[in-house]
């Protein structure tokens, strides 16, 4: 489940998020989601639209700051935080 | 002097010992000799301060293409004027009360409407007129005001201000603040944005028409509307003749939903607010407070 999961968010970013020069499978589980010099490199641009298409493909709502900041570090992260909420 | 994420270049900052010494006056002898003094102090800087001659040229260059010599001299005067007034007036109201200033709001029942119709609503103010006094008007929303500001900003607000109350979101906070902006407008609350500079290392930008050149203004404003189907209105305020001000609702953009991440979708609602700048410039020329290089 959680495979699928990682392997959807991926995705997202990757085709939705407009990340280029990378695929799918080149992201690392763990890798930093934002940051100008590290991971992603996403922006909070980016922040605002994986939330929304976390709610859209997923049906979990990441409403604020508190929720999002743990869930938005990294693929793994946010793929915890969909079955933790979807297990609810 | 901003109260907004600032754009990287010259800022006309009132020094701390000039308000110190205006907060002083207001206080002994009122309100008249503190305006009286503006007018000399005004003018030493147009006449000293080439400093304070170059940040006013991008713009006046723009708005008054045709005035050399002594007229470009005297809008120069007029716009640092302007601007000086608008800081003494928050000053006034921070010395003797907010109540000071008559603050009157045109489009209440447009915002009135927006706010329950429990979208969340997005405030997309410029820095024209005097926003501070603007926020006075906000009270009419019996809402809080979540305002995107830097920290140092929001300090010199509450320090010199006039103690009009709103929320402070920390642009340099988490992916500047975005998770709490759309918190906020989750929770059907309003959220004011500044819309007219560009915050320091932005890159989410859209270049627009302004003034007979190009400028480039930030899409997290309508991004963070699409995203949420929060409807934008945008908001001017001047100062009036008699020394009131006005804060009007200029427009309501509603901004499709899921337009998505590309900065160029936002650009048509980016373009109807530079429209209202520009409207605002032509009817308040001397009301226009950015002074670094909008065009570059």
């Amino acid at each position: 489940m959680s495979e699928e999961i990682k392997q959807k968010i991926k995705q997202i970013l990757v085709e939705d998020l407009n990340l280029e020069d990378i695929t799918p499978d080149e992201i690392d589980d763990n890798e930093a989601l934002f940051g100008e010099e590290e991971g992603l490199g996403l922006d909070s641009l980016d922040a605002v639209e994986l939330s929304v298409l976390v709610n859209k493909y997923f049906g979990v709502e990441i409403k604020d700051l508190e929720e999002g900041r743990p869930a938005l570090q990294s693929v793994q992260s946010l793929a915890d935080f969909i079955v933790s909420r979807q297990g609810k | 002097m901003s109260a907004a994420p600032v754009q990287e270049g010259v800022e006309l900052t009132p020094p701390t010992m000039g308000m110190t010494l205006f907060r002083l006056i207001i206080r002994v002898a009122g309100r008249a000799p503190a305006y009286m003094l503006l007018y000399v102090v005004c003018a030493c800087y147009v006449l000293f301060n080439a400093q304070v001659r170059r940040s006013c040229a991008p713009y006046l260059r723009r708005r008054f293409p045709r005035a050399v010599g002594f007229y470009y001299w005297w809008h120069c005067y007029r716009l640092v004027h302007s601007f000086g007034r608008s800081i003494l007036d928050r000053v006034i109201a921070s010395v003797l009360g907010s109540d000071t200033f008559a603050v009157s709001l045109r489009g209440r029942d447009t915002l009135f409407r927006l706010r329950d119709e429990g979208r969340g609503m997005i405030l997309l103010l410029s820095h024209v007129g005097c926003w501070q006094m603007a926020v006075a008007a906000f009270a009419a929303l019996e809402q809080p005001v979540y305002m995107l500001m830097h920290h140092h900003a929001s300090v010199f607000e509450q320090r010199h201000g006039g103690g009009f109350a709103f929320e402070v979101i920390d642009p340099n906070g988490y992916l500047g603040g975005a998770l709490e902006m759309l918190g906020v407008l989750k929770d059907g609350g309003i959220l004011a944005i500044m819309g007219d500079r560009v915050p320091p290392r932005e890159k989410n930008v859209v270049r627009v028409p302004l003034l007979g050149g190009e400028v480039a203004l930030p899409v997290s404003a309508y991004h963070l509307a699409s995203s949420t189907g929060a409807p934008i209105a945008v908001l001017t305020s001047h100062r009036r003749d008699d020394g009131s001000y006005l804060m009007e609702v200029a427009e309501v953009l509603e901004v499709p939903r899921a337009l998505g991440r590309r900065c160029d979708s936002y650009r048509p609602y980016a373009c109807r607010y530079a429209a209202v700048l520009e409207r605002y410039c032509a009817r308040y020329p001397y009301q226009f407070y950015n002074f670094f290089d909008m065009w570059q």
